[in-house]
């Protein structure tokens, strides 16, 4: 159980990582909003699991398990809207990709 | 489709807060039950409205419900899984590669609902690599999801909607309409 929780926490952290470095390394802001996607998902994903089982391990209450799964829940529901309004929103503006995209049906068809 | 009654609205809006009340208060105690009863009925008296627009009972439904639960756990893991080691050998490559575009991916014939769209694109949004920006309707009411794709590998749109959201829409196909 102990390797499992190491594992899982090394997972996460190693995602988290992945997600920083990637927002340091890409070009433009689309780029970025990419990359930090992966500490929202793996990163906690891996993480909320391990402390679930922590909590299993060492008998914890029911209520650390059920609120740790509601954790994950909020932010898995709310990651996904915050990074598409900043990424149309970025878009809508005028922010110029590093290089030209290789395929824009966006600015062909111009919804509404 | 015709609206659903006032009530009914209230009634099940009302039973999907007190739930999430149950789970983030843990206990049964009477107090507890009272206050979450009287917050519940507050706030779906004002936002039922807003979240439930065709059938008020729709998700109540237990094989819904069991492929909810079986999407979330398995197939979309999966795939966050699947993504999340791609990008993490495209950020750990000494080169990077960025090919982004934005590409327009035509969505099923049988999700039509809003629960059903804003599910496929926040699904599409939480893999890393794919970034849903817009979803509209053509005269034929077709629909069209507009997502920004950090690596182009496919410039075909069926073929490139079938990499992107294949598998993750015909679950989803199979919980809303």
């Amino acid at each position: 159980m102990r390797i499992a929780i190491d594992i899982l926490l090394g997972l996460g952290v190693f995602f988290i990582l992945v997600g920083v470095l990637g927002v340091n390394r890409m070009p433009d802001v689309f780029g970025r909003l990419q990359a930090s996607t992966c500490i929202a998902t793996m990163g906690t994903i891996s993480i909320v699991i391990a402390g679930i089982l922590y909590a299993i391990a060492n008998a914890g209450e029911t209520v650390t398990y059920v609120k740790l799964a509601v954790l994950l829940l909020l932010v898995m529901g709310t990651n996904p809207i915050s990074n598409h309004a900043l990424c149309k929103a970025a878009y809508k503006m005028g922010v110029k990709p590093s290089k030209e995209l290789a395929i824009d049906d966006y600015k062909e068809d111009d919804p509404e | 489709m015709q609206k659903p009654s006032k009530f009914l609205v209230w009634l099940s809006t009302f039973i999907f807060c007190f739930l999430f009340w149950l789970l983030l208060t843990w206990s049964v105690a009477a107090r507890e039950l009272i206050l979450g009863g009287i917050v519940s009925a507050v706030v779906a008296a004002f936002s039922g409205r807003f979240l439930i627009h065709h059938q008020a009972f729709y998700l109540y439904n237990p094989v819904r419900l069991v492929i909810l639960i079986f999407y979330c756990a398995i197939i979309f893991l999966w795939e966050v899984i699947k993504a999340n080691l791609s990008m993490a050998k495209l950020v750990l490559s000494p080169k990077l590669k960025y090919e982004a575009g934005i590409i327009r991916v035509p969505g099923s014939e049988k999700i039509k609902s809003e629960y059903g769209l804003a599910m496929v694109s926040n699904c599409i949004t939480l893999t890393p690599g794919t970034i849903t920006m817009d979803v509209a309707e053509d005269e034929d009411g077709k629909n069209y999801y507009y997502v920004h794709w950090i690596n182009v590998a496919e410039s075909d749109r069926e073929k490139a909607g079938e990499a992107i959201k294949g598998r993750m829409e015909r679950w989803i196909g199979r919980i809303w309409k």
